[in-house]
């Protein structure tokens, strides 16, 4: 899964948002490290609505223009869950690593040879 | 409506039209409520965001079928205006870049042998692709694959005629010695010329019987109509 794909999912955790509320949720998780255009959005939510990983819950008509929210489906969550499982273990491997590396440091500096 | 509106819906137009009719509006509210209000112009990042949406939504047979068009009328374009008086002889005599009928450098002539070679190749390619996607079960549609098939045809008999025009058969004269150049710059009749414009004007009506024959939605993956609820805001 791609970062900005992960990026809009999570940001339908806490409940369905229209397009431009994805944009600035997304923004705000990462960290401002994730802008997305207007048009890789609607290229990603083509792909999940595809997926199955994300619906349309609701329309609605704001200034003449048509405003539609998605949600997360059970499966989008799903989806997110095992990613984030997935992201988690490649970072523990790294995270062990670097407490092993830093535990050997500190031997290293008690038992100088 | 705003400069920045009407700039973004020419934008939208990268889009088909039955991926603007159901999405069009709805992707205006986040191009202009993520610009400041003092912006008169979409972002580049938008702006190619928005393009290449477009190309990915309209496919890539659309895609090659275009760039099978734009060779061919590239090529009577070409042919045209180096057979008309509407290049001076300045650039017969190389001062401009712009080359000459007989003797172009070595990196046009490259250009037009890989050009054709793409040609071809896209003839097949791309008719098969296409007959491919209308015959599809679920996108089937008769006349629009008929179309197509005349379509592909009629591309094919141009570029025969284009050819034929430029080796000299539709004048009469018989096919040219490759070793003599047989169009030179300032000759009282040049063996192509006027004749290769139409060509070139059926090649871009081509192009645009093309789009109108693929304008059809081929992907799965539009959003429906929800139907759970649709109201009115008045924000």
């Amino acid at each position: 899964m791609r970062e900005p794909t992960y990026f809009v999912l999570v940001s339908l955790l806490d409940g369905p948002l229209h397009g431009y509320a994805i944009i600035a949720r997304t923004v705000e998780l990462s960290g401002g490290r994730v802008r997305l255009a207007t048009g890789t959005l609607y290229t990603a939510l083509d792909r999940l609505t595809a997926e199955g990983y994300v619906e349309l819950v609701r329309e609605e008509i704001v200034n003449g223009r048509a405003r539609r929210s998605y949600g997360l489906t059970s499966s989008g969550a799903g989806a997110l869950r095992a990613e984030a499982a997935r992201m988690a273990e490649a970072a523990r491997l790294v995270t062990d690593q670097g407490r092993r590396l830093k535990a050997d440091g500190s031997a290293r500096k008690a038992s100088p040879a | 409506m705003t400069p920045l509106e009407r700039r973004c819906r020419w934008l939208l137009r990268a889009y088909p039209a039955w991926y603007r009719h159901r999405r069009g509006g709805e992707m205006l509210d986040p191009l202009l409520e993520a610009s400041p209000p003092s912006r008169n112009w979409p972002s580049f990042r938008d702006a190619r965001a928005l393009v290449l949406g477009g190309l990915r939504v309209r496919g890539w047979v659309w895609s090659l079928s275009l760039l099978w068009v734009a060779i061919g009328a590239s090529g009577a374009g070409y042919v045209f205006a180096m057979t008309t008086q509407t290049c001076s002889n300045e650039c017969a005599d190389g001062v401009l870049w712009f080359p000459q009928w007989n003797g172009e450098p070595g990196v046009i002539v490259a250009v037009g042998a890989l050009a054709a070679v793409v040609w071809v190749l896209l003839a097949i390619a791309v008719l098969a692709a296409g007959l491919a996607r209308f015959g599809r079960r679920e996108s089937r549609d008769g006349i629009r694959g008929y179309a197509w098939i005349g379509i592909w045809i009629a591309g094919v008999a141009l570029m025969v005629l284009a050819l034929l025009a430029a080796s000299g058969w539709l004048a009469g004269n018989g096919p040219v010695d490759p070793t003599q150049p047989s169009i030179t710059w300032g000759s009282p009749g040049p063996v192509v010329g006027w004749g290769e414009l139409p060509i070139c004007a059926a090649w871009l009506l081509l192009g645009a019987l093309m789009t109108w024959i693929l304008a059809t939605p081929h992907s799965r993956n539009m959003p429906e109509k929800s139907g759970r609820s649709t109201r009115q805001a008045s924000s």
